[in-house]
């Protein structure tokens, strides 16, 4: 039964004249919320995106969408195809992406929004378009650059690090997503010597949770990339020369104790054969909180002295991933001061976060700063929670849907994202 | 008394300005937190509110408590939930498990909302306020129980309740079930979203309690002439 909705009198908004007609059948028992595109059709349908950008759609006998929901939703759903006219629009992640491109790194919160709401909607902004612009005009023979997403707490910079990381996988780079660097240097239970080196540290449990994830994300690749040293783990086990990188994940996932070193071994191999002409793959290195990795941990050696960053093999392997010496790739980095040890809650620069001596190993880098929401991006923000139409039934206090509660929504959260969310949640 | 009291002063504001101190000279009016009363504009005034408004000019007003506020969200009957809720003055912690017990309520009945095929959608409630409201009004106790002497031994009595006191009652109840009768492991938030879940279906231990006092109730009927108001 197709769904007849009212269309409204004033004109369409958008200059390019693509009207996208949809179907909108519900059917009572097989009514499928999937978390694609969310106008989605169940039976009888043509595959609405081809691989080009805004393509001209059409279907016969169709209802128009009425074009309030085309304010805050778009259906470019690619990364690479989203510019400056979608600012401010939410657009699905594919459902059957989702829980390969992020099976961590999406901020908590958000993942109890996508599990409530069915769908993944992330919005385009500024900070986000301004890096994937970036990455596309990048030329990837010089050495990689850095791109380190600042702002207040609560303003985005985790959300904008997921939609890059989104565009990098679509355009089938390789994605190494570090959801937290703080999670590495606090809070460990089990911190073994290491076998490798002396006086470092390893841990397992954190180190087999990473693989395990990178195993998820970058499964195509883990055949395909051929190791070029032997590693010996012990006197028995060892991984010869030329054997597919999925073989050493697999290890480091099943044999815990020696995990820190795969880990080590698995960002080496990368670096060296990330710009390669015959293999050739991109390399997105996304770290969350990278501030973590410079500065102090709370960890303890077994006789109480407080143990260093660079004494753990995890973090002391990422710094050298975070270089730039290795050509065919970025470091998109976000500085977080919500999981940040021995840092004042009022700081967000990246001077005050990184310290002196993060700063120098981060300097030069393309600072990208993330402010909080516009008065566009909170509309639309404000509209997506109240949307109806998709039965998301978010906003539910009556006060909440008029005039009067929106301007008190935007003085109690002064329009910062997470804060807003906060508000709308229980509201 | 206040009334004659207040014929006698003069005109005065003290030296030492009185805040956060509940007993004022009767001299001094009630503030005014609604929004609306505001924005009427001089023509649309009728006689007694303008000479409030004369008399606001003159007279000093009482400082407004914390928990007034011009918000639309504002609801009396959650104020007083979570001050009743509240331990050692800590609001709050208070008002930080009234939301996430609003927001888990939402979430519960969107999920269930987006679950349940079409025809049972239009009956499930998404609103957490309305759920609140009508959960506490299905554990309102209609009639109540008073320990009355007579001859030497104590009846219980059955006996009108104010609507206030139904109110406390209803809330004391919910937030005894909770912290007592359940897991200890679960956060209070949990706990209060599953039991206003319960009450608002009508099952659930508190709705159980208020029946047996119902009960009790209806067995002491022959009582109820030992009640003298």
């Amino acid at each position: 039964m197709a769904y007849l909705l009212p269309s409204l009198p004033y004109p369409t908004s958008f200059a390019n004249t693509v009207y996208i007609l949809f179907f909108y059948c519900i059917i009572d028992c097989m009514f499928v919320y999937s978390m694609c595109n969310s106008v989605c059709v169940v039976a009888q349908v043509r595959p609405l995106h081809g691989s080009g950008c805004g393509q001209q759609q059409e279907a016969v006998g169709m209802e128009t969408r009425p074009e309030t929901v085309s304010i805050f939703r778009t259906q470019e759903n690619d990364p690479a195809c989203q510019s400056e006219q979608h600012l401010g629009q939410y657009y699905t992640v594919p459902a059957s992406h989702f829980h390969t491109v992020f099976p961590h790194g999406l901020p908590p919160r958000y993942q109890q929004q996508v599990k409530t709401f069915n769908e993944g909607c992330v919005m385009v902004r500024q900070p986000a378009l301004e890096l994937i612009s970036h990455l596309k005009r990048a030329d990837y023979i010089n050495p990689t650059l850095r791109y380190l997403l600042y702002g207040v707490k609560g303003s985005g910079k985790t959300m904008s690090l997921c939609h890059a990381v989104h565009y990098c996988s679509t355009q089938g780079w390789l994605v190494l997503h570090i959801p937290d660097a703080h999670l590495w240097v606090k809070n460990c239970k089990e911190l073994l010597p290491s076998s490798y080196h002396a006086s470092r540290f390893d841990q397992p449990i954190q180190a087999s949770n990473w693989l395990r994830n990178f195993r998820t994300t970058n499964e195509h690749f883990l055949s395909k990339i051929k190791l070029r040293q032997r590693y010996v783990w012990t006197k028995r086990e060892s991984t010869e020369e030329g054997r597919p990188l999925g073989e050493l994940v697999d290890m480091g996932v099943s044999r815990v104790k020696s995990s820190s070193d795969v880990v080590g071994a698995v960002l080496k191999e990368l670096r060296l054969q990330a710009g390669g002409t015959e293999g050739g793959f991109r390399l997105a290195v996304a770290v969350d909180g990278v501030n973590g990795l410079w500065g102090r941990t709370t960890l303890k050696k077994e006789d109480k002295s407080p143990v260093a960053p660079e004494e753990l093999t995890l973090v002391h392997n990422l710094r050298k991933m975070i270089n730039n010496d290795w050509c065919g790739g970025a470091v998109i980095a976000t500085l977080s001061q919500t999981g940040s040890l021995y840092a004042p809650s009022s700081a967000y620069l990246p001077q005050e976060l990184l310290g002196e001596e993060g700063f120098d190993s981060m300097d030069p880098f393309i600072p990208v700063p993330v402010s909080l929401y516009s008065e566009k991006e909170f509309e639309s923000c404000y509209l997506y929670y109240l949307d109806h139409i998709h039965f998301h039934h978010w906003l539910q206090h009556p006060h909440s849907q008029t005039e009067e509660g929106k301007k008190e929504l935007i003085f109690l959260s002064n329009r910062n994202p997470s804060v807003l969310e906060r508000l709308c949640a229980f509201l | 008394m206040a009334a004659s009291v207040t014929g006698l002063l003069k005109p005065w504001t003290p030296r030492v300005l009185l805040v956060r101190w509940s007993r004022y000279n009767p001299y001094y009016l009630e503030p005014e937190p609604r929004k609306e009363v505001y924005h009427i504009p001089e023509t649309e005034l009728t006689p007694e509110q303008k000479e409030e408004r004369e008399l606001k000019s003159v007279r000093p007003i009482k400082a407004a408590t914390n928990s007034v506020t011009s918000s639309v969200f504002n609801d009396p009957v959650l104020s007083k939930f979570v001050n009743m809720m509240m331990k050692d003055g800590d609001k709050i912690i208070a008002k930080g498990i009234i939301t996430q017990t609003l927001e888990n309520m939402k979430r519960k009945q969107v999920e269930k909302y987006h679950k349940a095929p079409e025809v049972k959608k239009a009956e499930i409630e998404c609103n957490p306020y309305v759920i609140f409201h009508q959960a506490l009004e299905n554990c309102k106790p209609v009639i109540g129980l008073a320990s009355i002497q007579k001859g030497g031994k104590f009846y219980q009595v059955p006996i009108p309740l104010t609507d206030n006191r139904r109110r406390f009652l209803a809330m004391k109840w919910m937030i005894t079930e909770c912290r007592d009768n359940k897991h200890r492991r679960t956060l209070m938030y949990e706990k209060l979203s599953q039991e206003l879940l319960a009450a608002f279906s009508k099952e659930g231990n508190v709705v159980k309690r208020k029946h047996e006092l119902h009960k009790m109730a209806e067995s002491n009927r022959a009582y109820a002439h030992y009640r003298w108001w």
